[in-house]
């Protein structure tokens, strides 16, 4: 899909020497309204995610729930074992106790809410992917250097290349570019 | 910043500030005092839940001391800046162990002189034929009872003053050696702070019933400990930063920060208790389980409970989301409920010895509360105001506060955009 649409446009970058350009920059883009933008520097940015308006991570939820799954079955695998299956008394101690179960089922909450997290954080980045049309802009490269890039996708309603264009400028950017798709 | 202008104003604001509660503390003093000699002097049966109450509170106002140091040392030992803003607060609680050694001497008399025959039960048995306490009378003997409770006060006022003491020092001149001699008390104390903690929670709680095993004891109480200050710490921040003398320097970033180690201490506590209850379960040993099984009967089965989903499900559940750590209508009420929590479960470990059927709030329990929190309130603001009210010279401040200033610039600005939206 990449070499049939070459008029086709993927986003608007706008290049900022400094950090404190780019966030200034990223503010007045939050302030605009965009949706599908982002911002990227070759180190991370203090403050950053307040001048562009990021919330908190839902990959925190994936963990939860995975946590709370991990407990769940520790304790069911337990007592399906231990207290229903293969009944074994063992020094006059209940057949089930959540006391013994516990450090198990406390590991499967450990192990499992990792694994929510991972999950989450793929899913949320929708990764993995092959390839992504920024990594061929040569512009994009210095980001990995000195430089600093917000872009802003076509996708977004907000866009319309003028207008995009124009308030790029206005927020102190001395290079935009359109990359192709 | 102009050091002149910042340490007259606030200290004198400060002293101002605290009017009010300081009438309070000598109120709590006076009061409880009077209920105090009351119950002295009504017989032998009020004189040994006078030293139960006495010495339940007592171990309740020593968590936060000793929390106190705790975190004075751990902030030291890992330059944590974002900690500096509040210092002086746990700096002016941990001057306190000198009178914390005048407030333990009731305890000494109390099981030494009266007659109190629950009170360190093998302080009465003298050379007994119990094994189990033979073989502890090496470390349980009157002699060295009382030393090693000398000991700790001198080592513990030793760190306390030591630490406080540079810390005004460099208010003068931001000396960075200043800040070199606190970090080489904290590389000692953090030592002698694990040995000294754990010797006397076991000399002044465990060994109430002395027959008793358990190498967790010490970790418990620690955990308790650090979990009961940063909520007084959490409190007492926020109401000087809300009446001004540490308006300058409080921030998101130290409200968050304290929060976040009250999430991580809130697991660790049940972590260590859990660990201390699961090998005993476990092992099934009559020397242990006694511990516990006298703690099922009555009412202490319902504070064990409590303590199961008060200490740790509620706080747990209630501090896991970012948001809320700063969210204060939840986090005040939260902090005093830990703190409540932490008497709870310093009940549990004290009180069974003496009411072995179930728990009892006794009037002398509020007394012995209210003198010794109005005298250790009393001298804290008297402390905390003799100073500037955070480490003005502090090199790590600079690091501290910038972060809260960045995010103040910056709602400033997002404000000013939203009103007009103009370019440069």
């Amino acid at each position: 899909m990449s070499e049939s649409g070459s008029n086709e446009a993927y986003g608007l970058l706008a290049q900022f020497d400094t950090p404190a350009a780019v966030m200034v920059a990223a503010a007045k883009i939050r302030e605009a309204g965009f949706r599908k933008w982002d911002v990227y520097t070759p180190f991370p940015v203090h403050g950053m995610d307040q001048a562009m308006g990021l919330k908190n991570s839902k990959v925190g939820w994936f963990c939860f729930f995975g946590g709370l799954l991990g407990y769940t079955t520790g304790m069911c695998m337990i007592y399906y074992m231990n207290g229903w299956d293969y009944r074994i008394e063992i020094g006059g101690k209940p057949l089930f106790s959540p006391f013994y179960a516990f450090p198990v089922s406390y590991e499967l909450t450990i192990l499992f809410g990792a694994f929510g997290s991972l999950i989450g954080m793929f899913s949320l980045n929708r990764l993995p992917r092959l390839h992504h049309p920024l990594l061929k802009n040569e512009t994009f490269k210095q980001v990995t250097h000195d430089k600093f890039c917000i872009v802003i996708e076509t996708s977004d309603p907000k866009y319309s290349e003028n207008e995009t264009r124009k308030l790029l400028k206005g927020s102190g950017s001395k290079h935009i570019e359109l990359v192709e798709e | 910043m102009n050091s002149d202008k910042s340490k007259k104003s606030p200290g004198k604001a400060v002293k101002e500030l605290f009017a009010l509660p300081e009438l309070g503390s000598k109120f709590l003093i006076i009061g409880g005092g009077i209920l105090l000699l009351i119950g002295t002097v009504t017989g032998v049966e009020n004189r040994e839940q006078l030293a139960f109450s006495w010495l339940l509170s007592y171990m309740f106002f020593l968590s936060i001391c000793m929390g106190s140091l705790f975190l004075i040392i751990i902030t030291h030992l890992f330059d944590a800046a974002w900690a500096v803003p509040f210092r002086r607060i746990n700096e002016s609680i941990i001057s306190l162990f000198p009178i914390m050694g005048l407030l333990f001497i009731p305890i000494a008399l109390l099981a030494l002189f009266f007659d109190t025959p629950h009170f360190y039960e093998w302080m009465q048995m003298g050379d007994s034929p119990d094994p189990a306490l033979h073989a502890k009378q090496g470390w349980l003997n009157k002699p060295f009872f009382i030393l090693r409770a000398c000991v700790y006060f001198a080592v513990w006022s030793w760190l306390g003053l030591g630490f406080r003491k540079w810390s005004i020092r460099q208010d003068k001149d931001g000396s960075p050696e200043c800040t070199h001699k606190m970090r080489k008390l904290a590389y000692a104390g953090i030592y002698i702070f694990a040995f000294t903690l754990t010797a006397a929670v076991i000399d002044w709680v465990k060994a109430l019933e002395h027959s008793w095993y358990s190498t967790m004891y010490g970790v418990v109480y620690f955990a308790g400990s650090v979990w009961v200050t940063l909520a007084a710490t959490y409190l007492i921040a926020l109401f000087l930063d809300r009446s001004g003398p540490l308006k300058p320097v409080m921030g998101n970033r130290q409200y968050h920060g304290i929060a976040i180690l009250m999430l991580a201490f809130t697991v660790f506590y049940a972590y260590v208790h859990f660990s201390q209850y699961f090998l005993i379960w476990n092992a099934n040993i009559p020397e242990e389980t006694f511990w516990y099984v006298k703690r099922e009967i009555g009412s202490w089965w319902d504070i064990g409970i409590l303590i199961v989903f008060g200490h740790f499900f509620f706080p747990f559940l209630m501090l896991l989301r970012i948001d809320i750590k700063l969210a204060l209508p939840i986090m005040v009420p939260l902090c005093a409920w830990n703190m409540l929590m932490h008497y709870i479960d310093l009940t549990f470990n004290i009180m069974p010895v003496l009411h072995d059927s179930g728990y009892v709030l006794h009037w002398l329990d509020i007394a012995s509360f209210a003198v010794i929190g109005g005298i250790l309130a009393y001298y804290f603001m008297k402390r905390f105001s003799e100073a500037a009210p955070f480490p003005i010279k502090d090199p790590r401040l600079g690091e501290a506060v910038a972060e809260t200033l960045h995010e103040r610039e910056h709602q400033a600005q997002t404000a000013a955009a939203a009103t007009d939206g103009g370019a440069e």
